[in-house]
């Protein structure tokens, strides 16, 4: 095996990664995805080696405390190194209440695309990116349940396929087999540094046969429970992770949204946002107004 | 010999909260979350297996002003709902009888 070339330190939600790669390739591959998060060289609280596979030319991602992961391409090896991170900073996070979403900022209120994968996250927030929304996440929701606060997990922007519309991909988009990832550097838009009050809450739906987006209204419960099913780390949390839930639902203002045409849902996105943002469960979020659990 | 759903019984070692007057079921066993509109959840308060499906629909048709015979067929059809989902105690939960 060919000596550790250089080390890749990342500090993510107040975690120092630590992440030694075999050769400049791999750490290229990893900056790309993850360059907004380098920082602190301190003691680091993970730490990662990935290597390649002589035989296969696949990669190994290694951690003290399990067994090596074996990707066979470059896109399965972030795939991979991402699930087994994002599992881990739950576990050294128990505080947070982490959530399977998107995240954007608006002026300063923080907004969820909740869904199921598939259900068009990404690629709805990459046309946001184009109409003034500031980037948080497209996958990673971590919220702080004491001050209704989201934290940004500014990873590379993930998408499956090429997006529709008047939103092409930057030059410096990475393909892989499986994923296309757009380094936040490239995002046409500025990218969250600190937490911001969480304001609103999208429930996404695709429907691509259908003629124009729609948001329907949803009652607390049904929100309490839609969060609930896509709660990461529920059973960290008081009453197995449904009374967060619950506590969330009945202060942030919350909406289904069937998008369609990517334009024109994110026309009615903002048209949302700007009517919710007068409604007063969400002004006293924005204000910090959010009691204890 | 009553059957269960004769008699419904919700069940008690599940996870439950009222948001707003709809109830919030959370099943650990089934790894499910439910949540019941204001009519079932109405009829799940009430499924605390002495009261009858007559009974329950006599309450719920009083209580939403509806005639007795669809306050009958809704609470048959909730509480065959809330049977298929698991939330009422059926017959392997039952104790067995001498």
């Amino acid at each position: 095996m060919s000596l550790m070339l250089d080390t890749l330190s990342l500090l993510v939600l107040g975690c120092h990664v630590r992440v030694q790669c075999q050769d400049a390739e791999i750490r290229a591959l990893l900056v790309a995805n993850y360059g907004h998060m380098q920082g602190s060289r301190g003691q680091a609280t993970l730490q990662y080696t990935v290597a390649r596979q002589a035989r296969s030319g696949g990669f190994l991602v290694s951690r003290a405390g399990r067994e090596p992961l074996s990707a066979a391409d470059p896109g399965m090896l972030l795939f991979l190194f991402e699930k087994d991170m994002t599992v881990e900073l739950e576990k050294l996070r128990p505080d947070l209440y982490f959530v399977h979403a998107a995240v954007l900022a608006l002026e300063h209120a923080a907004v969820m695309l909740v869904g199921e994968s598939g259900s068009g996250k990404s690629t709805t927030t990459w046309a946001l990116l184009h109409h003034g929304c500031r980037y948080f996440s497209d996958e990673l929701g971590p919220l702080d349940l004491q001050t209704g606060e989201v934290y940004p997990y500014p990873h590379a922007l993930c998408l499956k396929d090429v997006p529709p519309g008047p939103y092409p991909l930057p030059k410096n988009t990475l393909y892989t087999a499986r994923t296309l990832h757009i380094p936040t550097a490239a995002l046409p838009s500025t990218v969250g540094e600190g937490p911001a009050p969480l304001a609103a809450i999208f429930f996404l739906q695709y429907r691509p046969e259908a003629a124009a987006p729609v948001v329907e209204p949803l009652s607390k419960a049904e929100a309490a429970a839609r969060l609930f099913a896509n709660a990461l780390n529920p059973l960290a949390h008081a009453g197995d992770g449904l009374d967060g839930a619950i506590m969330v639902s009945a202060r942030v203002a919350s909406v289904k949204l069937f998008s369609a045409d990517l334009m024109a849902t994110c026309a009615l996105v903002r048209a949302t946002l700007k009517r919710l943002f007068w409604h007063e469960e969400t002004k006293r979020c924005l204000q910090g107004q959010w009691p204890h659990p | 010999m009553n059957e269960p759903l004769d008699h419904p019984k919700r069940r008690v070692d599940v996870n439950v909260r009222m948001v707003d007057g709809e109830v919030v079921v959370l099943d650990r066993q089934s790894d499910l979350i439910h949540q019941l509109n204001h009519t079932a959840s109405y009829i799940w308060g009430r499924c605390d297996g002495q009261s009858t499906v007559a009974e329950i629909a006599n309450q719920l048709a009083a209580a939403f002003q509806v005639d007795a015979d669809t306050a009958v067929q809704d609470v048959a059809t909730t509480i065959r709902q809330l049977h298929s989902i698991g939330l009422l105690e059926s017959l392997r939960n039952l104790p067995e009888g001498p």
